[in-house]
């Protein structure tokens, strides 16, 4: 029977389509609904209204700016210490196996309770970390960063950097093993020092493993708004607001779930079409393997 | 080209000794071959002279010059791997230039030197491809090009050859020569393969355990095995050993099982009683028909090579080997007459494995 093999996909076929598909679907459909919570009325088809008032939001402006300062610093830094991690923890020493797991234990933290715990330690009454920076000359007063008007987004950052650090470590990490010894011996005996066995050796391995846990880790924090609703609320007046966070405000606190539902498409194109250009990128570097 | 001297070097992962003292000298221009069964250190001892580990005591000198401290890159040596270590990121090209670039030699100079190297390997039509795009022979002869366009003081084998087959690997084993009777360089060569050994060197150091056994000419080794390791190792079929007595009586000789006497050429360095290994290799034992002073054998094996035949038969309640480039000598289930020529008897102290006459 031709039609067999649709019959035995049809059971997960059609819980995809129920659990995944309607309800996005549903979602996609309020973009272009008025779907305002508290005003029974709404519900009707405005065409592209919502889109047009996204074009003269400021504040979508802002936050947009704000989410791609927030992804590049928090991924860039993320990256950076998660390598410095991996090629430590690639070399043996006495209690590496120690050292590792404690490294990854930040992965393990709730999101939630690592941005109150962050908040704290931000906080000039319980936390040493306004009078450390007091000390060191960084700040004028022990006040709190979080309120800072100009560095309030260094706060969040800088606890998306602890949190996300294993995710790179862990990944990096695992291609590095997986590099022969014997490339490095003999471009040792070639006379490469260990920074030229950095760049012709270990990068080009490492390269496709990059490129493929950055377009994750951009698109994941990206959309991450956890450590922001939790430490910042997305202010102070808006200064810490990423698109993520606004869609959430939009839609739980304005109850607005139409125009919420508009401002996530936009970041959903947007991170699709970077998406695109990473994995194009990847098969490139794979290609000259 | 430099020589090579290593005096007492040892080598100890923790508490576990892997090398006890190694005493070598490899002159000028020399070809010598590392051989003894996986395990024994040979690798251990090359990448000692490499530099990429540690000399736990002993010294090494290159050229005359203490190396012990050098890193590899200031020791002036190539080293071919077992697995090519090819750089994957790489054209052949690259692969090949790679050292002299870091080195910040002449872009004219580079490609002279690569373009020599590829002559003389036959690897001129495949410079831009990478080392996945090649076989496994054509990567083995780019890790040798890698090494040779350098013109380093010394080469070092680890066992290059064991990945390919066995027609390619014995092709390879003569240019291997034909390259060092070219270049002259003093060269290290790795193997467990006694044949490459024997092929190969000018001279050939066997060991064992981390211990050198022997030091010699390959037939030196060959024919003055000097100890029971050696003389088991080197030669296939390998060579035929009895356990027995030895007798002064009759200007000496050896008591093998079921009183069996076997006369030798002359008195050994030992005394009348001792524990004694008799050994012959089995290309030295004579088979025929009532032999004078033979002993009957049965036949139950015989194994045909092509290149001649391996025959196995039971004597004395001891097992025979006997090779015979001669074809239809006997057939399985023949009682035989097998005999040892004087000459051809290697004689060894069972307790301590020397050689004794
Ligand atoms: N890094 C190491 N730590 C502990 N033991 C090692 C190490 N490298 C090699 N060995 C041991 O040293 C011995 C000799 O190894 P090797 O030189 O590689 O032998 P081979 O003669 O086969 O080349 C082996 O028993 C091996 O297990
Ligand atoms: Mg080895």
């Amino acid at each position: 029977m031709a039609s067999e093999p649709y019959l035995y996909s049809a059971p997960a076929l059609i819980l995809i389509v129920t659990v995944m598909l309607v309800p996005l679907v549903i979602g996609i459909s309020y973009a272009f609904r008025d779907m305002t919570l508290l005003d029974p009325f709404s519900g009707g088809f405005i065409g592209l209204d919502h889109f047009r008032a996204i074009a003269k939001d400021k504040t979508f402006w802002l936050a947009l700016k704000n989410t791609v300062y927030w992804t590049g610093y928090s991924v860039a830094l993320q990256f950076l210490f998660g390598l410095i991690l991996a090629l430590l923890l690639d070399k043996p020493f006495y209690g590496r196996g120690l050292a590792q797991a404690l490294c990854f234990l930040p992965w393990a933290v709730p999101s939630f309770l690592s941005g109150l715990n962050w908040a704290m330690l931000f906080n000039p009454v319980v936390g040493p970390i306004p009078h450390w920076l007091y000390g060191l000359g960084l700040m004028s007063a022990p006040d709190n960063l979080l309120s800072s008007p100009t560095h309030a987004m260094w706060g969040p950052i800088i606890a998306n950097v602890w949190w996300g650090i294993p995710f790179f470590a862990i990944t990096l990490l695992a291609a590095l093993q997986s590099i022969p010894r014997d490339l490095y011996e003999a471009a040792a005996i070639d006379g490469a020092t260990p920074f030229q066995r950095f760049r012709s050796i270990t990068l080009p391995f490492l390269a496709p493993t990059i490129a493929i846990t950055v377009m994750l880790r951009t698109v994941w924090i990206a959309n991450f708004a956890d450590l922001i609703v939790v430490m910042t609320n997305g202010g102070p007046a808006d200064r810490t607001q990423i698109v993520a966070s606004y869609i959430f405000t939009q839609a739980f606190r304005r109850l607005d779930f139409g125009y919420a539902s508009a401002i996530a498409m936009v970041l959903l194109a947007l991170l699709l079409v970077y998406s695109m250009l990473i994995v194009l990128l990847r098969q490139t570097l794979l290609r000259e393997r | 080209m430099a020589s090579i001297d290593i005096t007492d070097v040892r080598k100890a992962y923790g508490a576990v000794k892997i090398l006890h003292g190694v005493d070598l000298t490899i002159q000028d221009g020399e070809f010598v071959v590392l051989v003894g069964p996986s395990g024994c250190g040979k690798s251990t001892l090359l990448r000692m002279i490499a530099g990429l580990e540690d000399i736990s005591a002993g010294e090494i000198k290159i050229g005359g010059k203490r190396v012990n401290e050098l890193d590899p890159k200031d020791r002036d040596i190539a080293m071919v791997f077992q697995s090519y270590a090819l750089y994957p990121h790489m054209t052949v090209a690259g692969n090949m230039s790679y050292s002299l670039r870091l080195r910040k030699t002449a872009k004219e100079k580079i490609a002279k030197a690569i373009s020599g190297a590829a002559e003389k390997l036959s690897l001129t039509p495949l410079m831009e491809r990478r080392p996945k795009a090649l076989s496994g022979g054509q990567r083995q002869r780019v890790a040798m090009g890698r090494a040779i366009v350098r013109k380093p003081k010394a080469f070092l084998f680890d066992e290059p050859l064991s990945n390919l087959d066995a027609r390619l690997r014995e092709h390879m084993r003569g240019e291997i020569k034909k390259l060092h009777q070219d270049l002259g360089a003093t060269s290290i060569y790795v193997t467990h393969d006694q044949i490459e050994a024997m092929t190969l060197a000018d001279r050939i150091v066997a060991m064992n355990a981390g211990i050198v056994q022997q030091v010699g000419s390959p037939l030196d080794l060959y024919d003055r095995p000097a100890n029971l390791f050696v003389a088991g190792f080197m030669g296939s079929p390998a060579m035929n050993m009895f356990e027995g007595v030895y007798r002064v009586a009759n200007g000496g000789s050896v008591e093998l099982a079921q009183g069996i006497v076997v006369p030798l050429a002359g008195p050994a360095s030992t005394a009348d009683g001792t524990k004694v290994t008799l050994g012959i290799r089995p290309e030295h034992v004579v088979v025929g028909k009532d032999l004078a002073g033979g002993l009957a054998a049965e036949i139950d094996l015989v194994e045909p090579t092509g290149f001649g035949t391996i025959l196995h038969s039971r004597a004395f309640g001891r097992d025979v080997k006997a090779f015979s480039l001669e074809r239809g000598l006997a057939e399985r289930g023949d009682t035989v007459s097998v005999s040892f020529p004087v000459e051809r008897i290697h004689l060894f102290d069972t307790a301590s494995g020397s050689r004794i006459g």
